[in-house]
């Protein structure tokens, strides 16, 4: 006869416990976050704006800021090497002075009979970049960010004015992210009606 | 068993000796052209008023210089045309000529407007197969400063459709519509030497430039297998495999597929695949919503019968396929490749693609349009319905016109973005033809035909239309030390006499 098992004293302890189909140790289901807080609401509409600028985070080519998650997943993945003619024209545009943007805007305003109306808020450089994004003859700006656009008519062999690039250079050595963004672009996206 | 005496262990080895037929190698370097980027770097924000800026800005030079050419000399009445530069700027009864981007406005183009009237009737008006309405459309020139109606005696036998940039000649009426007097379009562009590219990066990396090339041999080309997954119509497929793997020749007469080295299908290898559902049917489906995939409209044997015909041949003969009008890729042109999860058997034999620049041995997914090296001769295909949306504008029978003046105007989708859908392209657009293809073909073509047309700079291009496999069973064969074109007919039926 095989040995007798010892066992413990009293009526014998149930070996497995009970199954349960309820409770915190048997929840299968992913923890959920609760009822949407007006935080995040904020936060919904903040993410929606970001995606609506079409390539405005793109022109920080130098290095992304504040990385997020996405952004740091971007930023692994190595960034395009730039073709020689984009960086022959960076260089030339960082010679230009603001004198020289200066003289330009002069020039092109002699050439017009009657002086520009409701921009008299506006900076140089705005004003400079308007003007920009309504010459049609370098493609549409609507959808398209303004250095884009500048290296664009460039490669197609253009000749868009190097002032430009230089007052766009500017704008992003100033960390200026709304200048990327054509003001026609803006408006005609603009969700909110009248309030741009 | 050889010896007859039954015991497995003792028979001797074969004694005859099976001839082995082989195949030549294929040289073969696709150019990733049409491949769109993928992930977070395919935009849609942009409009498609991108794609015609790029599409005048980067033809614009070579019409205006075949223009000066033509017209620079010229004298109307007693003065010369006079070049202006945007469209609006020409002036009453002085001639002059301008380059702009076609627009017909024809009343039978499919309308967004259609789509709104179901709202309101009964049903949509059905989709027509052909445009045209007998003289009644509308030609305009466009460039970013605006439009400008033209009219002109030869304009309807010229064959014109939206998005073509051409230079035109005249001058304006009282009307304020230009009247056209002569046309000219961009013609084919430079055209490589055969092997250019790989002695250019043989020069590159430094190796011996000029090598000894051993003889190409036959890439075969079929489009439209129409594989639906039906067992009853495996007939033709099994035939198909069977010339292709060689075993339908016989061994005493060593032609026909033993000198394939390459095969490419033009688009059209399944049926039906990618179904849109309509309006109606999508809200009659509204009723029963099911989790997870839907397994009565699910079909996995299509897909499943095409990657056993491409394992089956894959083994020795190398395969580019290009996705068609009826298979699983994305509507808008242009179509990415097939992906590598519908070929289970196939994908093992295909480049991985992290090594997608290398050179290519076994199966190759391809996007269509698709441009690529083939034995140092540069091939253009696609799987048809660029051509056959053309088709619609005009009242041509021949798709080889088509494919003609499509590579004369410079771009392979002319009609993109206006009647057949398209990726908005911002940057470049690789619908434009920018190096002469030595072999343009189109699959999925109502009939086999082929045509050798010459250029202004002694360019010589080959236009191939490839039927459809399964209506004719049709295989085309190009020859690539001549770029020869023959074809054989694969059928069931009395052998002639």
């Amino acid at each position: 006869m095989p040995p007798k098992r010892r066992t413990s004293a009293g009526p014998r302890a149930p070996a497995q416990s009970t199954l349960a189909f309820h409770g915190t140790i048997n929840k299968v289901t992913k923890p959920t976050t609760g009822p949407r807080s007006a935080k995040s609401h904020l936060k919904v509409d903040d993410i929606l704006n970001a995606s609506t600028k079409p390539e405005a985070s793109d022109i920080s080519e130098i290095e992304p800021d504040a990385p997020t998650i996405i952004q740091q997943t971007v930023a692994e993945i190595p960034a395009p090497v730039k073709p020689a003619a984009q960086l022959n024209a960076e260089r030339e545009a960082r010679k230009v002075s603001e004198a020289r943007i200066k003289k330009y805007w002069a020039a092109k305003e002699k050439g017009r009979l009657a002086p520009r109306v409701h921009q008299e808020e506006l900076g140089l450089h705005e004003k400079v970049l308007r003007e920009w994004d309504m010459c049609a003859a370098y493609g549409p700006a609507i959808g398209n960010s303004r250095l884009k656009r500048w290296n664009r008519a460039n490669r197609l062999n253009l000749h868009p004015p190097i002032e430009v690039l230089a007052v766009l250079l500017m704008e992003q050595d100033d960390n200026n992210a709304g200048a990327q963004r054509a003001y026609v672009d803006e408006l005609m996206n603009s969700r909110f009606g009248d309030e741009a | 068993m050889a010896d007859g005496s039954g015991d497995f262990r003792q028979c001797s080895p074969f004694q005859t000796d099976f001839s082995t037929n082989e195949r030549s190698q294929s040289a073969y370097t696709p150019l990733h052209t049409f491949d769109l980027p993928r992930g977070a770097d395919k935009h849609y924000q942009q409009q498609y008023a991108d794609m015609y800026f790029l599409r005048l800005a980067q033809l614009k030079p070579a019409v205006e210089e075949q223009a000066e050419e033509a017209w620079g000399s010229m004298k109307i009445g007693s003065d010369t045309p006079q070049h202006v530069d945007r469209v609006l700027d020409v002036r009453q009864g002085i001639p002059s000529w301008v380059v702009g981007t076609v627009f017909v406005d024809m009343p039978l183009k499919p309308n967004v407007l259609d789509d709104i009237s179901k709202d309101h009737w009964i049903s949509a008006p059905p989709t027509r197969e052909r445009y045209t309405t007998d003289g009644k459309l509308d030609m305009m020139i466009e460039d970013e400063s605006g439009r400008l109606k033209i009219i002109g005696d030869g304009l309807d036998t010229l064959g014109l459709v939206t998005g073509c940039v051409i230079a035109i000649l005249g001058h304006e009426n009282i009307d304020g519509v230009f009247n056209v007097i002569d046309t000219k379009y961009a013609d084919l562009p430079r055209q490589p030497e055969r092997w250019e590219k790989d002695e250019a990066s043989l020069a590159l990396s430094g190796g011996k430039v000029k090598q000894k090339r051993p003889r190409a041999d036959r890439v075969a080309i079929i489009s439209g297998l129409e594989i639906s997954g039906d067992s009853g119509n495996d007939l033709a497929l099994v035939m198909l495999t069977e010339y292709l793997i060689g075993e339908s020749s016989h061994p005493s007469r060593p032609d026909g597929s033993k000198k394939i080295s390459r095969l490419i299908v033009a688009g059209g290898s399944l049926a039906h695949s990618s179904p849109i559902p309509s309006r109606e049917e999508v809200v009659a489906k509204k009723g029963h919503k099911k989790y997870g995939y839907d397994s009565a409209a699910y079909d996995a044997s299509p897909t499943a019968r095409l990657d056993t015909f491409l394992s089956d041949i894959l083994p020795t003969l190398p395969v580019t396929l290009l996705p068609g009008v009826t298979d699983p890729a994305s509507v808008a042109i242009p179509q990415q490749p097939l992906h590598a999860a519908l070929f289970p058997q196939s994908r093992a034999l295909a480049n991985s693609p992290a090594l997608k620049n290398d050179p290519h041995l076994g199966f190759d997914s391809v996007s269509n349009p698709w441009e690529g090296d083939i034995d140092g001769w540069r091939f253009l295909g696609t799987g048809g319905q660029t051509v056959t949306d053309v088709q619609k504008y005009l009242d041509v029978d021949s798709t080889l016109d088509i494919m003609d003046a499509m590579l004369r105007w410079r771009c392979i989708a002319p009609t993109a973005p206006d009647t057949l859908w398209c990726y908005p392209f911002q940057e470049d657009d690789p619908l434009l033809v920018k190096e002469c293809p030595h072999v343009y073909f189109a699959g999925n073509m109502p009939k086999f035909d082929f045509r050798t047309e010459t250029g202004p700079l002694e360019q010589t291009v080959t236009l191939i239309s490839v039927p459809k496999y399964s209506e004719t069973g049709i295989i085309v064969f190009l020859d690539m030390e001549t770029l020869e074109v023959t074809h054989i007919e694969l059928g069931v039926g009395n052998p002639k006499p």
